[in-house]
């Protein structure tokens, strides 16, 4: 964080909301756990954060769960049910995708960056189209046209950045699915503009609940989009259930570390820092990449594959953070909302969690046997 | 919405088991103009319902379409361009799909349809 944050001062609505619901959101009893973090330098923003994040107390439960049913009932004072994160998503989506494709562009996912080198904004547009490319190489779908696949499946697609992207590398068609209306639309009228109205379409729905028939689709892509998933359970099976037989699943994901051998949970620290993301972001508990493993074992996938791919994605956040700090992309956060705002102010905790080798970037990927 | 895209949708509301094919309420419907790709309507039909397309194109008002097709018919001029324009010219902008087996209405607006599932569907 530079001084930056410390010389602009809020003018707008938005800020006027903030001192007044100041009471409001300002929770006493949960400052004593706050007192430790110290990784915000800058008074503004440790201020900002404490009206945003302070809200959480110990020992919530939320939806979440890995290997069980879907968590479903949760206290509205704590934690957030299915229905809640699944509405938070769409709107935060609604609200923020428009301000993130004004300054990084249609793809909504990490960029793959060479170990050395200064990267620059341009880089990282190239980087994001490099993490598409590494995931197929990573999960070994066939170039050659008669292997290549001819109809993918975009699950959790954003603003179609990969659907569109492969479409065009294969010449097949693609189906993209999200939760948020906005994003629809406007993957769809990205895809008329570049002519692939014909092939990439999308539509409003439900990872967990899938709108096809089963077996469709040679290339089943979840690009950064299985974080939000409140039961990973239904998610991989569905990933499944609409996979033809012989296709290639890919998840590139955020997990937290794999737990060793004599632990059952993460340590209280851990857990307090993911819950302060997860409240922003709209997700559900974190798993590790070899929860998700085991679910893709479960389900009797083959050549099942997965890689740490967190010191490849390094540079991405403190970019994230740098363009909030441009003039273009302050005025286009205050203009946005409460939602894109939270998420922002979260991004730092994403670095710490990088750092303290928390979060893993993962990518998984499996085959559906061919018959 | 595009028929290729009805043609990959099903009703999966549980307890349903014959989501498929959804059947379409059209209200206002569009024709585009899109250039032809032999190529792509080659690769993508064996992945295709082929009859369910007959069908939906039938209710946006397309009957053009013979009721039967296979690979060798995408050899012939004739029955590529009707292919090609049931499948990615004809355009539902609103109306409904609907479930073929419990009658639930997914509604499709401005192009986009609405898939989600209620609580109690799933």
């Amino acid at each position: 964080m530079t001084t930056a944050a410390t010389s602009f001062t809020i003018t707008t609505p938005a800020a006027t909301a903030i001192s007044y619901n100041r009471g409001i959101l300002f929770n006493q009893s949960s400052r004593s756990h706050l007192r430790s973090h110290h990784y915000l330098r800058t008074s503004t923003h440790r201020k900002l954060e404490h009206l945003f994040v302070g809200r959480r107390r110990e020992g919530k439960t939320r939806a979440g769960s890995v290997g069980g049913e879907s968590a479903g009932v949760v206290e509205m004072m704590e934690g957030r049910t299915t229905e809640e994160l699944k509405k938070g998503i769409a709107e935060l989506y609604d609200e923020s995708s428009g301000v993130w494709e004004d300054i990084w562009g249609e793809h909504m996912h990490h960029g793959y960056y060479p170990q050395d080198g200064v990267v620059s904004l341009d880089d990282h547009r190239d980087a994001q189209i490099r993490m598409i490319e590494e995931a197929l190489r990573f999960a070994g779908v066939s170039d050659d046209p008669n292997k290549r696949p001819r109809s993918i499946v975009d699950v959790g697609c954003g603003i179609g950045g990969s659907s569109r992207y492969l479409a065009k590398k294969y010449g097949a068609s693609c189906q993209g699915i999200t939760l948020s209306p906005v994003q629809a639309q406007r993957a769809q009228a990205l895809a008329d503009a570049q002519g692939l109205a014909d092939r990439v379409r999308f539509q409003v729905a439900d990872a967990l609940a899938q709108p096809f028939p089963d077996g469709k689709f040679d290339l089943v892509w979840s690009m950064e989009s299985g974080e939000h998933m409140p039961d990973k359970k239904k998610f991989v099976s569905e990933l499944d259930r609409v996979a033809a037989p012989g296709a290639t699943i890919i998840i590139v994901t955020w997990c937290h570390r794999d737990l060793s051998p004599s632990e059952e949970t993460l340590r209280p620290e851990e857990k307090r820092l993911l819950d302060k993301i997860c409240d922003s972001y709209y997700l559900p508990d974190w798993c590790s990449t070899t929860d998700y493993v085991k679910l893709l074992q479960s389900l009797s996938l083959q050549d099942i594959k997965s890689a740490d791919w967190s010191q490849y994605v390094a540079p991405f956040w403190p970019a994230v953070i740098q363009s909030v700090f441009t003039w273009k992309g302050l005025t286009s956060l205050l203009r946005s909302g409460w939602k894109t705002i939270r998420g922002a102010l979260v991004m730092p905790l994403m670095i710490e969690g990088y750092k303290k080798d928390l979060i893993k970037f993962a990518v998984i990927t499996c085959r559906k046997p061919a018959s | 919405m595009k028929l290729l895209t009805h043609n990959m949708l099903s009703s999966n509301i549980k307890g349903v088991t014959a989501g498929y094919p959804l059947l379409i309420e059209p209200q206002i419907t569009t024709t585009t103009e899109v250039p032809i790709n032999p190529n792509f309507l080659r690769h993508i039909f064996p992945k295709l319902d082929y009859s369910a397309l007959v069908a939906a194109a039938k209710t946006l008002g397309f009957s053009d379409l013979p009721e039967t097709a296979g690979v060798s018919d995408l050899e012939d001029e004739g029955f590529l361009k009707r292919f090609h324009h049931a499948l990615l010219e004809l355009k539902l902008e609103e109306g409904a799909l609907v479930c073929p087996e419990s009658g639930r209405r997914f509604m499709v607006s401005k192009g986009i349809p609405n898939m989600l599932l209620h609580e109690d569907e799933v």
